[in-house]
């Protein structure tokens, strides 16, 4: 993860920045700079409600490179209420109590580290919901 | 467009962790296993398949170090990198050369080199052919994808883990026999019931265990009565991209199109399949792949393979010589190692892996965990 692209992803890793297009309605996120549906290139800032539930969930035991420090985590597929997937990770809560339909919410999260010396990047988990 | 197209000879090498091999050294290798098998001048045209060579801290740009390597220059060369789907879009590519007229000959390589990188690096690598920025970055990769896949196929389902184990099973009867095959033994179900888990459900058995490997095949435009084995079709689909849609929805729509698009073109079904080479990277994406050309339909492709649908003396013989499964995984060769095994087969050169009667296959691979898909019918 270098630092010009974790920078360059803020909008989307911190805030679940997207984009509504302005001409077919569509909401993408991340934010496109095109619209996949409709080619329009002009788009409003869309701020998701982080708020969804699990669709499906998995602990795992063996991670990529720079993950190994949350083995075990959890690891799922969040529906947001917007109708959005997201592929994320679950926190603040054991992976074996993990279900599907379980209500969550996004947090801000230290994801991995390149290293010792390396950038930190910090981004989006889903954690349980604690309000509903 | 590849319609017309014939395999004059095939190459590979076994699957295997060649400590004392480079990435070249085993291109070379299968390339020139190819060239003796079709007595063939030096081609005027090299495609390369390779997936990680550059993100591996390996060789870049093959095509061209392999025709330094081999003494074919001076020629056309071209990579194609596509994930695991490298293999197939390679000898796409090479059947435009030659459908276009701008190439006579042309010799298609795979291969891959994953043993010298540690496992969590080369699963990193392998994660880059997701969406680097929101499945990569936040730590999924298509083991991970496989697994969540797996849960939700048997939450949808209501079936139990242990039917996964006959996934596994045909692939290792198959790979038995296999004198290149990296497994080379039957697996039992309680052998795979207690293999490691790597992400639940998924265990070690769920996947195919990567390896060091290339395969190769000459093809030029078909000469009447020359016997060789043909492509009789061909198509090369990509979808939108993303984990989301085959985990959630169980399928695999580019996949389907790209079987049925070959089908088409070569006029036939998939019944008319002798045998059938599908990508089984992991259990789920091979349960998927399987119900997506049509062998078993959605929620069955389990029990299908329980009821020995895909033994070599079954209703459709699938991943003859054990798929990557068995054989084992060189990512951007394996749709290589899938046309070559198929050759062998229609050639009635497979000995103890041979499928009866063979006259007709269908081999595909997928990419970027399913969003690409490449099939080629041949016979």
């Amino acid at each position: 993860m270098q630092i010009a692209k974790s920078w360059r992803q803020q909008p989307s890793n911190l805030r679940l920045e997207g984009t509504r297009c302005t001409r077919c309605d569509r909401l993408e996120f991340p934010a496109v700079i095109r619209c996949s549906a409709c080619g329009c290139t002009e788009f409003e800032i869309c701020q998701l409600s982080g708020k969804g539930e699990v669709v499906v969930a998995t602990t795992v035991f063996e991670a990529a490179r720079d993950f190994g420090e949350h083995v075990p985590y959890s690891a799922a597929i969040v529906k947001l209420a917007e109708g959005i997937h997201l592929a994320a990770m679950i926190t603040d809560v054991e992976p074996r109590d993990v279900y599907v339909g379980m209500k969550v919410e996004m947090v801000t999260r230290r994801i991995a580290a390149q290293g010792d010396k390396g950038p930190i990047l910090y981004a989006y988990k889903f954690a349980p919901l604690l309000m509903p | 467009m590849t319609t017309g197209i014939e395999i004059i000879g095939v190459g590979l090498t076994k699957s295997a962790e060649k400590w004392e091999m480079g990435l070249l050294d085993i291109a070379i290798r299968a390339a020139g296993k190819a060239l003796e098998d079709a007595q063939s001048e030096s081609p005027d045209a090299v495609v390369v398949a390779n997936a990680f060579g550059g993100a591996l801290g390996d060789q870049q740009n093959l095509a061209l170090h392999l025709a330094s390597g081999l003494g074919c220059c001076p020629v056309e060369t071209y990579c194609v990198a596509c994930d695991d789907a490298s293999g197939g879009a390679a000898v796409r590519l090479a059947c435009a050369l030659i459908s276009s007229g701008m190439h006579q000959t042309v010799l298609v390589v795979g291969a891959e080199k994953t043993s010298d990188a540690l496992p969590d690096m080369l699963e990193t690598v392998r994660a880059s052919g997701l969406d680097a920025g929101r499945e990569a970055s936040f730590g999924f990769s298509p083991t991970i994808a496989g697994a969540l896949g797996m849960q939700q196929y048997l939450n949808v389902y209501g079936l139990d883990k242990a039917l996964f184990f006959h996934i596994a099973k045909v692939a290792h009867e198959h790979g038995a026999t296999n004198r290149n095959a990296i497994f080379r033994w039957p697996l039992d179900e309680a052998q795979y019931l207690k293999s490691p888990i790597v992400a639940t459900p998924l265990s070690v058995c769920d996947t195919a265990p990567p390896c060091d490997g290339a395969a190769a095949v000459i093809l030029r435009k078909s000469k009447n009565g020359s016997g060789h084995i043909r492509i009789l079709g061909g198509a090369n689909v990509s979808r939108k991209r993303g984990i989301v849609h085959p985990i959630t929805e169980l399928t695999l729509p580019a996949a389907t199109e790209s079987a049925a698009m070959a089908l088409k073109e070569a006029g036939c079904d998939v019944a008319d399949m002798s045998l059938l080479e599908l990508h089984d990277s992991n259990a789920f994406l091979a349960a998927l792949s399987i119900e997506a050309v049509g062998l078993a339909k959605p929620g069955e492709a389990l029990h299908r393979a329980a009821d020995g649908d895909f033994s070599k003396d079954g209703k459709a013989p699938l991943w003859t010589f054990g798929g990557h499964k068995s054989r084992g995984l060189a990512p951007g060769a394996s749709g290589l190692y899938q046309v070559v095994e198929a050759v062998l087969n229609l050639r009635g050169d497979a000995q103890r892996n041979q499928v009866p009667s063979a006259t007709k296959a269908l081999v595909q691979c997928l990419g970027s965990f399913g969003a690409q898909a490449v099939t080629h019918i041949l016979g």
